[in-house]
Formats: structure tokens, C-alpha cells, sequence
């Protein structure tokens, strides 16, 4: 304490620093020492003398000299200090200058003291727009604190994004293929990295393995259990097959769904039925919890969630936590014998056999739970169209429904089509503030004015 | 005038005292703000954290308290059979359920719609059944209906089921079915993990005689045997054939499952389908004992009539 509790220099006053003045010293001071120079120490004058050549003594008289002399005492000493003058004759030497030598809490304390009460409120309002402009937008902050476990929760949630299917050994992917390849995978990799989640791609391209007649197309279960793996602190996965469309990435999944599954799940299948499963499940040998249409009602027992449409369940985008309940299933799904009897009527493969083992297994249905299809899964107009439009099925822009799912879009309609238009509606419906105005205002005045579109 | 002179200032400045602390400002009142700030920022962290713990915990299902500690369950195909020696084989089991405070849950094998499946099928939806009528049961041993409890000495839950017995008990590595399937018991089972407990006999696996755990796992189990898709695929042996195709197809079956040496549970009245019964076994099925012809069940069943005395001496 003692050796840094030297004189303060006294605003308008004070005392010079002899020795100080050299020019080359390296002090990292950026104020002119003219007049510290002028007041004193010889070196110094050595050094002018040296530098203005001939004019040697009249520097002697300059005290008055310009208006920065005559008022660099008062304008140097109100400026926020940066180095503390050593003061000190005997320790001036052995320090070397431009340490700090001052406190640091003193130091501002200094600096605060000396300003006025709007400049403290202004300087700390300018630091906080500064914290939060870092916080926010160039630290990846808000990218940790949004997947760790305990607060944002990213870390629990991993989606698997079926790319490539039937490629391989089938067919080559054309240019259109490869567009929506692109889309959908930089869709979902810009919503991952939004909101700290993780994002498996897998290959389902027809490999040996699988090209077995039994086996076809059950690769689906074998991935979901090999990320479970890879990502032991996911607790739930989400499928989405390729020809889907994030179309609200503003939306976290915990918002969306996570945080009040409860109320946005049904677990009764008799609210919309269209395989008409007869549920609850009446066997005289089961316990009650089984016949209960709604299982427990606690969201803890929640293992599977997925939506219908217009032909029952579909499993183009559907959740999985991990638990002994999924291990099972996802082991029961795939069995030889159901697929030898029914490989020619399961048409739609792992759906179908899914669609069995909800019906025939009552275990199944205890952790299983249906979301509205357009919460998770909305159609585009022309899949399930049979019927027309359906509200409990087709996307609506009005409702800014949360994904497009383009299923079906492989066998007639243009897939590539689909996605881009539903790629440039996402685009258009989640403009920035900026893009608005722009767009709308700025646009639509110079549209008045001229008569012409233009773009800015 | 004359004042002293003030004493002399020391040529030797003093010495620098060391700091009280390292950060000599923070003390006393600072300090307290300092404490009360962090708290207000953990607080804030509290507040905005998502998912507590109990939003995300395992899904709470009812443990059983084990009362009673085992069920037997038989399923009776009363057609067949005369009534005389149905009773006694319902007596059997009564008396030993009876010494030990075990339960006792028999039915008809037409009691259930096994649509047009064999008639076998029953034993699945008959101990499904059992564990919704005794939820607190521990365990559930299906005895087949042609078998009679030998040994009233021994108790389930320690003779089979205690878990550091059945570690000495499990045959490990072993083919599921015999002589070469290639699926092969768990080597690495504890004895707290087994759910399932039955025996093979020459065949392959025999579900004359098998302990479940009463549980969730069992009810999946059970659910999945009884699955449409096998009864109607017309397995050979039915029910105990289907048994053997999950096993074999299904890790977290196979996971669960321990086999123990026949004779723990399931000797054989005829060494031609397995180990034979010796004094002092558990329990004793009269193999491929028919309703008419030379060896019906009933004359076959006064070879071990002596299980009445058992009860007599105790």
C-alpha cells in the first residue's frame, strides 16, 4: 500500500515530474510534455536545443507559448489518467516508468470521481448495450447457455435427418436431388445450431445389409439406436425424413412442445382415429392402467410421440426419448415372422408394423402419444388431398405452422418445387424488422412513385 | 522560547507493510454486496433454466410390495380331464400355497379368446391375468396343469429366485435352443437382473414351468409372446415355440432371461423328454401323459402320490 499511496496530482495544480520529459522514453503516453519539458530538467532542453537546431534559448521564454501550453496543465490533468507519475524521487529510478503503480480499483475510482453523474450513466448505459451486443451477437454465449443440460437444454434433443434415401446402388441423384438435399439439410442445420441441438444425417441409401427382403427399410430403428449411442446425453430424438421444412426456426422445441407436452399431446387415439383402432384396449386380463385410454395422464410416461394423417400413423417426423420402454420397442419392431405374413400388405413397411404393435400389444400404447399432425408434421396441399383441404392436415401460413412435411412427393408431384416454395414462404414470413421495411414500405413507396418493382 | 525539536525523522524510510489481503478493498460491507450480487445471479440462472429434474424423470410405475411374495398360476383345460383329478391337482397346489402364504390363481383355458389359436395360447393372458389381479405379487410361477408340486419344503423366492442363487443356478453361455442355436444365454447375467426363469428340456425350452417377475418388463414380455402375429403363424409346439423365436430375436428378452437346471423346476415324470424326477426335486410334470390310452395323466399321476404325505409330515 505504501509505495503506491504517492501524492495525487491536484487537478489544475500540482507539481511536475522531472525527468519525465524525454521524448523517447518509452512511457506509451500520447500528450504532448512540451511544457512539463519548458518547466524543467536539462535533458530536456538538450533534446529541444538538439531537435529546433539554432533556436536554442528561447525556449526559456515559451511558458505562454500557444494555447496548448498555456492550458496543458488544466486540459492533461482532466483527462483520465493512464499512468500515475512517478512521484517518488527515490523509487522513480528503480521502477521502471509505465508501470501502473496505482491500484486498479483506485485508479477508477479516480477516473469515476472525477466525472459527472450524466457522463457515468451515459458511459454505463453505452457498457451494457456493449455486454449484450457481445452476449448476444458475437460470443457464442447464447449458443452454450442454450445446450447446456440445466438451462437451455439443447443437449437433450438430437434430430436425425434421413438423407439419401434409395440413392446407392437404385439411382443417381439428378440436380433437383441434390437442391433438396441441400435445402433441407442447411434447414436443419441452421435450426441445430439456433438452439444447441445436434444433428445426426444418416445414409439411407439401399445398402446389402438391409436389401435383404426382410429387412428392407428397417434401418430407421437401427438408427435411432445407434445415436441414442452416439449422443448418450440426448434424451429425446427427433425423426424427420428428407422432404421436410422447418418452417418457423424461431420456434425452440421446448417452446414448442417440450415445456407443456401435456397439454399439447393426446394420448386417447378416439379424439382422431382414422385406422379406427378400438382403444382403449378391453381385454378382461389386463390391469386397469392398460385399459385406461390415457395411460397414466403423466407426461413422465410419454416414450414415443408422432402424428396421424389422413391414413394413420406416419412416421415422416416423430420423437423418441431414450428409455427401457423405447429399447423395447424399438427391439419388438422388427420381428421375421410379423414380416414373413404380412411383408405384402405392409405397404408402408415400419409404419405398418408399428401401427400392429399399438394394436395387438397394450404396452405399447401406455407410452405412446399422438401430437396434432400440424404441430409436427403438416402436409402440403397435395398430400392427403382426396378429400380436399383438411384443417387437422394441411399447412395453413395463417397459423405459421411449425414444419412442412412434403410426403409423398416423390411418387407425381415435384418435390423440388414444393420445397423451394416453402423454403422462400419461411424466408418471407420470418423477415427481420429491417427486411419489413424495406420490402414493405421502402418498396411499396417507390412502387407508388414510379410505377416499378424493385428489389433493395 | 524554547521548543524541543521535533524528533528525528528515520533516514530509513519504513518498511512496506504486506497487503491484509489480496484485493484490500473487498472487505466488511463490499463484501456483503458482493455476496448478495452472486446470489442474485444464481438466482437469475435458476430462474432462467429450463427442464427441472422432475419434469424429465423415468415414468413411475407401481412396484410390487410383494404380498403375497408368489402366485401360482394354472391354467386348467377341463374338458379333458375328469374332475376328480383336476381337484387334486388344484389341491396340490392349494396346500403348498397355503403353507408358505403364497397365492393361488387358477382358471379355464376357454376363460379367454385365444382366436382359434391352440388351446396352450391360454397360459400367456392366464399369468398376464394373475399379475392384474395380484399387483403386488412378486413373483408369478405358471405350473403346468399336469404337474404336481413334489417338495412343499422349498419356497420360490429362495430356491429359485433369490438373486445370489440364481447366479449359482444359471447356466451361462449356453445355446437357447439346444443342441446349436447360435444365440447363446447372457455370460455376464447378475442374479437382480433376471426377470424370467424357466428350464430346457430335450427339445429346447420348455414353458411347462416358468417364474416371471412381476413388473413392467413382464408385462411387455408376456404382451409380446401373446402378439396376434405369432398365434396365427402356426408355430409348431404354439406358445412354446414362439418363445423360442423372441428369444432368439429379441436382446431385451434374451437379457432377462435366466435358464436353470430342470430338475430347480421342472423335472420330467419320463426321462425321455428331460431329467428325470429324483426325491427332493421341487416339482415333477408328467411328460406326454395323455386323456385316454395306456398312460392317461391320471394313472400316471399315482406314481407321485406320495406329495400328499409331504404335507402330512410337516
Amino acid at each position: 500500500m505504501s509505495l503506491s499511496r504517492s501524492p495525487s496530482p491536484v487537478p489544475g495544480g500540482g507539481w511536475a515530474s522531472p525527468g519525465l520529459t524525454n521524448n523517447l522514453s518509452p512511457s506509451g503516453r500520447s500528450s504532448p510534455t512540451k511544457a512539463y519539458a519548458g518547466s524543467n530538467g536539462t535533458p530536456v532542453m538538450w533534446e529541444r536545443q538538439k531537435n529546433m537546431g539554432g533556436a536554442a534559448y528561447q525556449s526559456f521564454s515559451t511558458q505562454n507559448q500557444g494555447f496548448f501550453s498555456r492550458h496543458m496543465r488544466r486540459i492533461s490533468s482532466s483527462l483520465p489518467r493512464f499512468k500515475a507519475d512517478n512521484t517518488h524521487g527515490a523509487e522513480r529510478e528503480k521502477i521502471g516508468q509505465g508501470r501502473w503503480n496505482m491500484p486498479r480499483l483506485g485508479r477508477i475510482r479516480g477516473i469515476t470521481g472525477r466525472m459527472s453523474r450524466r457522463t457515468k450513466m451515459l458511459l454505463a448505459f453505452a457498457l451494457l448495450f456493449l455486454l449484450g451486443y457481445i452476449i448476444f451477437y458475437s460470443t457464442p454465449l447464447v449458443y452454450y447457455y442454450r445446450r447446456t443440460s440445466w438451462l437451455g437444454g439443447g443437449q437433450k434433443f438430437v434430430i436425425i435427418l434421413a438423407a439419401n434415401v434409395g440413392g446407392g446402388v437404385m439411382e443417381w441423384k439428378g440436380a433437383r436431388e441434390w437442391a433438396i438435399e441441400r435445402d433441407s439439410i442447411r434447414n436443419k442445420k441452421k435450426y441445430v445450431a439456433k438452439w444447441g441441438y445436434d444433428l445426426e444425417i444418416v445414409d439411407m441409401s439401399t445398402k446389402k445389409r438391409y436389401a435383404h427382403e426382410w429387412r428392407e427399410s428397417w434401418e430407421k430403428v437401427d438408427f435411432i439406436r445407434s445415436t441414442l449411442r452416439k449422443y448418450p446425453k440426448a434424451e429425446w430424438v427427433w425423426w424427420l425424413d428428407l422432404n421436410t421444412f422447418i418452417m418457423e426456426p424461431s420456434k425452440s422445441l421446448q417452446d414448442h412442445i417440450f415445456d407443456h407436452i401435456e397439454d399439447v399431446t393426446y394420448r386417447d387415439i378416439n379424439e382422431y382415429n382414422p385406422l379406427n383402432i378400438s382403444h382403449p384396449p378391453a381385454d378382461p386380463y389386463l390391469d386397469e392402467l392398460s385399459k385406461s385410454p390415457i395411460g397414466d395422464g403423466n407426461p413422465n410416461s410419454i416414450h414415443l410421440m408422432l402424428s396421424q394423417d389422413c391414413s394413420g400413423f406416419n412416421l415422416g417426423s416423430f420423437f423418441m426419448r431414450r428409455g427401457t420402454w423405447t429399447d423395447h420397442l424399438l427391439d419388438v419392431w422388427w420381428d421375421p415372422v410379423a414380416y414373413e405374413q404380412k411383408h405384402m400388405e405392409w405397404e408402408h413397411k415400419e409404419q405398418d408394423a408399428l401401427e400392429q404393435l399399438y394394436t395387438a400389444q397394450p404396452w405399447i400404447r401406455k407410452s405412446t402419444a399422438f401430437l396434432p399432425q400440424r404441430m409436427i408434421n403438416s402436409f402440403p396441399t397435395g398430400a392427403c388431398s382426396e378429400k380436399g383441404t383438411d384443417p387437422r392436415i394441411h399447412y395453413d401460413q395463417k397459423d405459421r405452422d411449425f414444419l412442412v412435411n412434403m410426403a409423398g412427393c416423390e411418387w407425381g408431384r415435384d418435390c423440388w418445387g414444393e420445397m423451394y416454395n416453402f423454403r422462400e414462404l419461411s424466408y418471407h414470413l420470418n423477415r427481420s424488422l429491417w427486411e419489413r421495411f424495406k420490402e414493405d414500405l421502402l418498396c411499396w413507396i417507390w412502387f407508388k412513385l414510379t410505377g416499378k418493382k424493385v428489389k433493395f | 522560547m524554547h521548543f524541543a525539536y521535533p524528533p528525528r525523522k528515520s533516514s530509513n524510510p519504513p518498511p512496506f507493510r504486506p497487503r491484509t489481503s489480496a484485493l484490500p478493498t473487498i472487505r466488511g460491507k463490499r463484501l456483503k454486496t458482493i455476496v448478495l450480487i452472486g446470489l442474485a445471479f444464481l438466482t437469475l440462472l435458476w430462474l432462467f433454466q429450463r427442464g427441472g429434474r422432475s419434469r424429465h424423470a423415468p415414468p413411475a410405475y407401481h412396484k410390487p410390495s410383494g404380498n403375497p411374495p408368489v402366485v401360482i398360476v394354472t391354467v386348467f383345460n377341463e374338458g379333458k380331464y375328469g374332475k376328480g383329478y383336476l381337484d387334486m391337482v388344484k389341491e396340490n397346489r392349494l396346500k403348498y400355497a397355503e403353507k408358505h402364504g403364497y397365492g393361488t390363481f387358477f382358471v379355464k383355458s376357454s376363460d379367454y379368446d385365444l382366436r382359434g389359436a391352440p388351446v396352450s395360447w391360454a397360459t400367456l393372458p392366464a399369468v398376464r391375468h394373475a399379475m392384474t389381479e395380484f399387483p403386488d405379487a412378486s413373483y408369478i410361477w405358471y405350473l403346468d396343469q399336469n404337474a404336481f408340486i413334489m417338495n412343499p419344503q422349498l419356497k420360490i423366492e429362495e430356491h429359485v429366485m433369490k438373486p445370489s442363487r440364481l447366479e449359482e443356478l444359471m447356466i451361462k453361455d449356453h445355446p437357447v435352443v439346444p443342441p446349436d442355436s447360435i444365440i447363446k444365454t447372457f455370460s455376464h447375467l447378475k442374479g437382480h437382473d433376471v426377470d424370467f426363469v424357466l428350464t430346457q428340456d430335450k427339445d429346447g425350452l420348455s414353458s411347462s414351468s416358468f417364474v416371471v417377475k412381476n413388473g413392467e418388463w413382464a408385462k411387455f414380455f408376456l404382451e409380446t409372446w401373446f402378439d396376434p402375429i405369432y398365434r396365427t403363424y402356426n408355430f409348431q409346439k404354439a406358445e412354446q415355440h414362439a418363445l423360442e423365436h423372441i428369444v432368439q430375436w429379441h436382446p431385451t428378452i434374451l437379457a432377462k432371461l435366466a435358464l436353470v437346471p430342470q430338475r430347480i423346476l421342472n423335472s420330467y415324470s419320463k426321462e425321455k423328454g428331460g431329467q428325470e424326477y429324483k426325491e427332493g426335486d421341487l416339482a415333477v410334470r408328467l411328460y406326454a401323459c395323455g386323456e385316454a390310452g395306456e398312460d392317461t395323466c391320471e394313472t400316471e399321476s399315482q406314481r407321485f402320490a406320495q406329495w400328499k404325505a409331504a404335507y402330512q409330515d410337516s
